[in-house]
């Protein structure tokens, strides 16, 4: 199951997956200068689906993300977002950074409201969006806190608040967990899937982690060589709700993680 | 350092040293270790101090003289802070705008102030535009190599989430890359304020009949060594107090420095 003409959609969320897809790279490849990073890249991923790009370091898997976010461009080929093509960043698009990259000078209700800032919109609605979208990741009364003041489990909420305050299409989240402890870490992978359903946001994830891929992924792309634009695509079938515990122990849980562990050490 | 927890050591150190060094001046002085003309003791510099209140100097009053140089920093600094700032910003984020500033500014910048004033004299008189632009000359470089380097502090990923969320090069510029830069800005207006203090009495050697340096270089070409003291003293005094004003300013702008 070469992914490289995959359009099945592995979502158990029913109706999430629709016909045209949200995100679409059509033969994407991408060099800096002679160096080929991808080539002939292609997939589609469904509106409010939940993709894992799962690799080691420098396979590829942020590559793809920063061309979702429109930060690289591609060189050959071209990707989509609801059918027209990415010409640079934009709220559409929201990005969950490793580091959560936010605005230390900023209140937790600053950073949240920024994009909202940018568009121009009065303080008053910046304000109660905040507070809004706080609460949809178990911030409120943090408001008026600064980043600093915050544990590292709260600054990546944060991350994922101020994108969610844009209603972005597509969340894009860069290892976002990976520095968190495991707590935190599960707690916020529950957090992305609850967040998915209430939103009907797409959401692209990018780990090496092969459990947070198949706990959080409607589908799994497992990342090999993107030079000559292979990966595998897992359809990943878990009982809904999504966001439960329990299926980090559910049989086709293990039986995935399995599957892509075998596939993972096949290939070196 | 949070002055809430400034340990009692640090300000009992800080108290201590400039009162062991008024301690050590007045014993040399009073043992008569050295002549009076070369180093007057401390109670002599503040008689000079006194007079200089009561009677002005030169037919001029003390404050006239303190607000006339402070008048001149005062100029110098802001528009050589606000010019140099924003040049070092643009400089750190636009190739195309370091490239037009990088060598004119780098063969300006090693050039000793004091080397200046031949060609400032020429160009601009013995008047105050001499004055001021010898000091507007420095505190612009000084300003702008640190407005520059704070603009390149700016993490790519910080950058990116601003365009991300929809920031436009301008509000990337004001609410990401200028509260970036400035930490390193403050710390430029702290130098800059220092060495505009420093050419201040070069610059009033450019002519005039009053200012603190004036009074410096009027005093000392008379041996009036008390009075060359006193004027050092309050020179001295303006520098530590707009230095204070500074961190203090700093410590209340820049509330997320250093708790990461």
């Amino acid at each position: 199951m070469i992914g490289t003409t995959s359009k099945s959609v592995g979502t158990t969320e029913p109706g999430a997956a629709t016909e045209r897809p949200v995100l679409t790279f059509d033969r994407v490849g991408f060099a800096y200068g002679d160096r080929t990073v991808m080539r002939d890249v292609s997939f589609g991923i469904g509106s409010g689906e939940i993709v894992s790009l799962l690799g080691t370091s420098g396979c590829g898997k942020t590559t793809i993300l920063n061309l979702i976010a429109g930060f690289l461009r591609p060189t050959e080929g071209r990707a989509l977002v609801d059918g027209a093509e990415i010409s640079g960043p934009g709220p559409d698009r929201g990005v969950v950074f490793q580091a959560a990259a936010l605005f230390d000078w900023m209140t937790v209700a600053e950073n949240i409201a920024f994009s909202l800032r940018c568009a121009g919109r009065p303080r008053r609605e910046r304000r109660q969006v905040a507070e809004e979208t706080a609460a949809l990741v178990d911030l409120a009364g943090r408001e008026d806190a600064y980043p600093y003041e915050l544990s590292g489990g709260m600054r990546q909420r944060v991350g994922l608040a101020r994108v969610l305050a844009a209603r972005p299409r597509v969340m894009l989240m860069d290892e976002p967990f990976s520095a968190l402890d495991v707590q935190t870490r599960e707690d916020l992978q529950e957090q992305v899937l609850r967040l998915r359903d209430r939103t009907g946001c797409t959401i692209v994830f990018v780990t090496h982690s092969i459990d947070e891929a198949v706990f959080l992924g409607d589908r799994v792309f497992l990342i090999d060589n993107l030079r000559q634009g292979q990966f595998e695509a897992f359809a990943v079938e878990l009982n809904a709700p999504r966001a439960s515990s329990e299926n980090r122990l559910a049989p086709a849980f293990l039986r995935l993680r399995e599957a892509i562990y075998r596939t993972m050490r096949h290939s070196h | 350092m949070n002055r809430n927890t400034v340990p009692w050591r640090y300000r009992i150190l800080a108290v201590l040293s400039p009162l062991a060094l008024l301690a050590l001046w007045a014993l040399v002085t009073m043992q008569e270790l050295v002549t009076p003309i070369l180093l007057p003791p401390p109670l002599a510099v503040l008689a000079a101090l006194k007079d200089m209140v009561a009677e002005g100097y030169s037919g001029v009053d003390l404050g006239t003289h303190v607000v006339s140089s402070l008048r001149r920093v005062g100029i110098a600094f802001v528009a050589g802070a606000v010019c140099g700032t924003m040049v070092g910003l643009l400089r750190g984020r636009v190739i195309e705008i370091d490239a037009l500033f990088l060598v004119p500014s780098e063969i300006v910048r090693p050039i000793p102030p004091l080397g200046l004033i031949p060609l400032f004299i020429l160009w601009f008189g013995i008047g105050e535009t001499s004055k001021i632009l010898l000091m507007f000359l420095s505190i612009f470089l000084i300003t702008m190599v640190n407005a520059q380097a704070g603009a390149r502090a700016c993490g790519l990923d910080t950058l990116r989430a601003a365009q991300s969320m929809g920031a436009s090069g301008w509000q990337t510029f004001r609410f990401v890359v200028f509260p970036t830069a400035l930490p390193q800005i403050m710390t430029g207006l702290r130098v800059a304020m220092g060495t505009g203090l420093t050419i201040l009495v070069a610059a009033e050697l450019l002519g005039g009949d009053r200012g603190l340096g004036f009074l410096i270089l009027d005093a000392s070409s008379f041996f009036r060594t008390t009075y060359v003291f006193a004027g050092i003293i309050l020179i001295g005094l303006i520098g530590f107090v707009s230095d204070l004003v500074l961190v203090a300013l700093r410590g209340r702008i820049i509330h997320w420095e250093g708790k990461r």
